[in-house]
């Protein structure tokens, strides 16, 4: 009965999704150029405290003169009785057992001196300006920092970094 | 010959393509940056030194305990924050002109004459101890020349003929208990980074008209030597010496 011939088949018309891919890169950039790598993701769980006025890590890392030790509580809880105080330290994923119940620091020194010897040789940086960057729980006890601190002092690396959440960089 | 029609590349799973690497930087990266506070770990010594006397005015004591209760100079502080105007006290009080009367560390005359001076006898020092082979001893000569040529060079840029300084042995005395929580810890880092920042930036804006943080960020980018010497004449104004005392209980 129609007099006017339907345009098309009458289903909805198909959208050009051929400028998608740039959309989607463009966002992929984005992500590249405002992200920096994850070190590792810590095996204990940790809330760094505030601060401001603090010095940027990056071009450290980029130079890979730094490495990280995490202090926290583990993240199971049924094993944070194990450790003095319910906290435990982790060095490259692994959480140092503590057969003894004492502060797990004592493996600090021999960590710090593999990572080091480790080092791609480009880097000429001595062990005493090799940062190592403690990220601790705000709650967690001031003594076990000293402790790092004194295992870092034995074998000369003399660079040491509290890490804190800078309140004006989100 | 006919003309092929060169066939069309389906381009329709290149989105999908880049979504899997989108996702990928999502999943690996993170957007918060790792801020710090880098502080010294003094190199350790066979033989501890004999009781070295440093006046009571030159040290300021920063004490936490273990109920994390903040106490600057045996005052107790119920407001962390007002620690960092304590600290600016610290360094400003006898900045002008040095009162004995308060307890607070004087400051000095450096002029470069000084340097010259020293700089000759370490000199004259430096080729002594090479001669006789003692290596330690030449490496010490050789570190504290070093020294006094900044702060020469610092005089000339701060574009006076002297330089007020610090006692040399003034500095911020960081003591916790072994409880005291990392949070408190790093709230006394942040109020002396706080106060020395202030005092820096305060002159970097009067000697070279400019923003101590803008002038940093630049000097860590570029070679320009006049950069590092502007924030080696700041950190010879207003020296950062902390202490951390291992605690004890």
């Amino acid at each position: 009965m129609s007099k006017f011939k339907k345009e098309g088949s009458g289903g909805a018309p198909t959208m050009n999704t051929a400028s998608l891919p740039d959309i989607v890169f463009m966002l992929l950039f984005f992500f590249m150029v405002a992200t920096t790598s994850k070190e590792t993701d810590p095996t204990v769980e940790f809330e760094s405290p505030t601060g401001t006025k603090t010095m940027d890590l990056t071009p450290y890392k980029q130079r890979s003169e730094i490495d990280f030790l995490y202090l926290g509580t583990p993240r199971n809880p049924n094993r944070v009785k194990a450790f003095k105080m319910g906290f435990a330290l982790s060095l490259d994923n692994v959480v140092q057992a503590t057969p003894d119940g004492l502060y797990p620091t004592n493996t600090v020194g021999r960590w710090k001196k593999d990572k080091f010897s480790q080092k791609p040789a480009r880097m000429s940086a001595p062990i005493e300006t090799v940062i190592t960057c403690v990220k601790a729980d705000r709650n967690a006890p001031s003594g076990l920092i000293f402790e790092i601190r004194k295992q870092l002092q034995d074998i000369e690396a003399l660079t040491i970094a509290y890490s804190v959440r800078d309140k004006g960089n989100i | 010959m006919a003309k092929r029609d060169i066939p069309e590349i389906n381009a329709g799973s290149m989105a999908d393509i880049a979504f899997l690497l989108l996702l990928f930087f999502l999943v690996t990266t993170t957007m918060d940056k790792d801020q710090a506070y880098i502080r010294n770990i003094p190199k350790k010594i066979d033989v501890p030194p004999t009781d070295v006397k440093v006046q009571e005015r030159d040290i300021l004591a920063i004490k936490a305990n273990n109920q994390n209760q903040l106490m600057v100079r045996d005052n107790i502080f119920s407001d962390p924050n007002k620690i960092s105007e304590f600290i600016l006290k610290f360094y400003k009080t006898n900045e002008q002109n040095n009162d004995v009367a308060n307890n607070f560390p004087m400051y000095s005359s450096t002029t470069t004459s000084l340097c010259d001076q020293n700089m000759a006898l370490l000199d004259q020092q430096l080729e002594e101890a090479e001669q006789k082979g003692a290596k330690d001893q030449a490496k010490f000569f050789q570190n504290s020349y070093d020294e006094w040529n900044k702060k020469k060079r610092a005089i000339q840029l701060y574009g006076k003929s002297e330089i007020r300084e610090l006692s040399v042995q003034a500095h911020i005395r960081v003591e916790v208990q072994q409880g005291t929580a990392y949070s408190v810890f790093a709230q006394i880092h942040n109020e002396i980074e706080e106060a020395l920042f202030e005092l820096r930036d305060k002159e970097c804006t009067r000697l070279f008209n400019e923003q101590y943080s803008i002038l940093k960020r630049r000097a860590a980018q570029d070679s320009d030597p006049l950069d590092k010497d502007k924030l080696a004449l700041l950190e010879i104004l207003y020296p950062a010496r902390i202490i951390e005392v291992t605690p004890k209980n």
